[in-house]
């Protein structure tokens, strides 16, 4: 028997053993369990923190969908007015749509009227077109016109240059006929002045009264002609010569002249009152004889006169020196004024007054070629004033 | 023909402007001393003693020449212009006598050194005392190169 018992008791052992074994598995599962529990209850307080969060959360959410129910009833009512304002603008359209369809007429009516206007047009084109040619034949007219007024121009040019050589050739004649003149029309009349004068001198004494008395009148004719030759020069002279203007004393220059003035005896020799006369810018020869035409004719028309004075003077108007040359002559009638600076245009008889007629015409010419005027006023049996102006020299 | 004691030498192609001149200057005393040419190269063959004047002595000289502005062949101022260009005959005056005022002439002829200037008037009365008071002062005053 011991040998079962020992059997048995190992058995009981290892029983035992193994209830052990299972006591401590089951002392650790039951750690593992109350861990497990604490876990599971840590889990717990966790779920109601967040449930309170979630419960704070719905409240949250609750009081937005408030919010929202009170936007949407806004919403509704901004959707009702809106509803409103669409019925309005349906409204309107309908009106807008009959103004669509009216004025859809009135576009086909214009459409109707483009129409007739377009075909309007394109006459019009047409008609341009025509014109646009009839422009081009025009302008084409045009050119040829300003071509022809080119060729016109270019023409005229020349014949200016031509008639400008013509006009210095013409005055170069008129120079050489003027020489001719004076050279050749004097040589025959002093002929017939110097064998007049022959026949008087060596022949005389044949003759009688009569015969003197013609061989006289063909001296004193052949005499004036000589004068009426050179007057006429002296004057055509005039226009072509150069006015040459230099600072001149009127004073001084009249002053010689009265001294240097001839008298034949028993002439009437006037008396001269000379008063100031500013300085002038002339030509001195020219308006010397400007001066001696006056101062002669005064003396000329004074001659009847016992006692005569002639004044010379001057005084400022505007600008100009008006020079004056005073006699207390003969006078003239007004009524003639005209007459009296024409060429060969004498207001007295020969046999009253000698004279060529030639003298005031050169005066006139002179004092016009100085840019100044002369004029004169006069009274029968009274006296004449000749007047000349001259511009002021400034000095 | 002996021309050494001609005092004046009177050049003018106008007949009858010579008659005049010659009667004044007859008038004046002067006329046995005067010798007459037609142009102005006869003027030359007398002064410088060429052509027909070939004979006359170069040592006597007119006193006093008178031209005519305008002559044939020669004219007066180139008459002038020769005896002024000469020593032996440029001291001799020389009184250019002219029918007319006109043309360039005058100045001309003073330039070469004429001593007076005559413009021939129409009536011959005023011609006669010209020519004698010109032929009167120049033939007094001149003194002759030789």
């Amino acid at each position: 028997m011991k040998k079962i018992d020992a059997d048995e008791l190992s058995i009981a052992n290892r029983e035992i053993a193994f209830q052990h074994q299972e006591k401590e598995d089951r002392a650790a599962e039951l750690i593992i369990a109350n861990k497990e529990l604490i876990f599971q209850n840590e889990e717990k307080e966790r779920r109601a923190a967040e449930l309170v969060i979630a419960n704070k959360e719905l409240a949250f959410q609750n009081t937005e969908k408030e919010n929202r129910a009170a936007e949407l009833i806004i919403a509704n009512k901004e959707l009702v007015f809106q509803n409103e304002e669409k019925e309005r603008r349906a409204a309107e359209l309908v009106i807008a749509n009959k103004e669509l369809a009216f004025q859809n007429t009135e576009k086909e009516h214009r459409a109707a009227e483009l129409a007739i206007a377009n075909k309007e047009l394109a006459f019009q084109n047409e008609e341009k077109e025509k014109r646009a040619q009839e422009l081009i034949v025009a302008n084409r007219e045009l050119k040829n016109a300003e071509d022809s007024i080119r060729k016109l121009n270019e023409e005229l040019e020349q014949k200016v240059i031509e008639r400008t050589a013509e006009l210095e050739a013409v005055n170069k004649e008129l120079g050489s006929f003027s020489y001719s003149v004076s050279h050749d029309l004097r040589a025959p009349i002093r002929a017939i002045n110097g064998y007049t004068r022959i026949i008087v001198e060596d022949y005389g004494e044949k003759l009688d009264d009569e015969g003197n008395k013609a061989l006289r009148s063909i001296i004193n004719n052949s005499k004036k002609m000589g004068e009426l030759i050179d007057d006429l020069l002296a004057f055509s002279k005039l226009g072509r010569k150069q006015v040459t203007l230099a600072e001149v004393s009127m004073s001084d220059l009249v002053q010689s002249l009265i001294h240097d003035l001839m008298f034949e005896d028993g002439e009437n020799i006037p008396v001269f009152k000379l008063l100031a006369l500013p300085p002038a810018k002339v030509d001195k020869s020219l308006i010397r004889q400007v001066w001696i035409n006056l101062i002669s004719n005064a003396i000329k028309y004074s001659k009847y006169k016992s006692i005569t004075t002639i004044e010379i003077g001057a005084y400022e108007e505007g600008g100009m020196v008006v020079y004056y040359v005073k006699d207390s002559g003969a006078g003239f009638d007004m009524q003639y004024y005209d007459k009296l600076f024409g060429v060969f245009q004498r207001l007295h008889s020969q046999e009253e007054f000698e004279g060529t007629g030639i003298g005031l015409a050169i005066v006139q010419k002179i004092v016009d070629r100085h840019k100044g005027t002369v004029w004169a006023e006069s009274i029968l049996d009274k006296g004449t004033t000749f007047y000349f102006s001259l511009p002021k020299f400034y000095y | 023909m002996n021309y050494d004691d001609i005092e004046i030498l009177f050049a003018e192609d106008s007949a009858d402007d010579a008659v005049f001149t010659i009667r004044a200057l007859t008038k004046s005393g002067f006329s046995n001393k005067l010798h007459h040419v037609v142009d102005g190269a006869a003027a030359l063959d007398f002064l410088f003693c060429r052509g027909i004047y070939a004979d006359r002595h170069n040592t006597h000289f007119p006193k006093l020449i008178l031209l005519d502005l305008k002559m044939p062949k020669v004219s007066g101022i180139q008459v002038l212009e020769a005896v002024k260009s000469d020593p032996k005959l440029k001291s001799i005056p020389v009184v250019m006598l002219t029918s007319s005022n006109e043309g360039p002439d005058i100045e001309r002829c003073f330039e070469l050194g004429a001593n007076s200037y005559i413009v021939k008037p129409v009536d011959s009365d005023n011609f006669f005392h010209a020519i004698k008071e010109i032929g009167m002062y120049w033939m007094i005053l001149s003194q002759p190169a030789h």
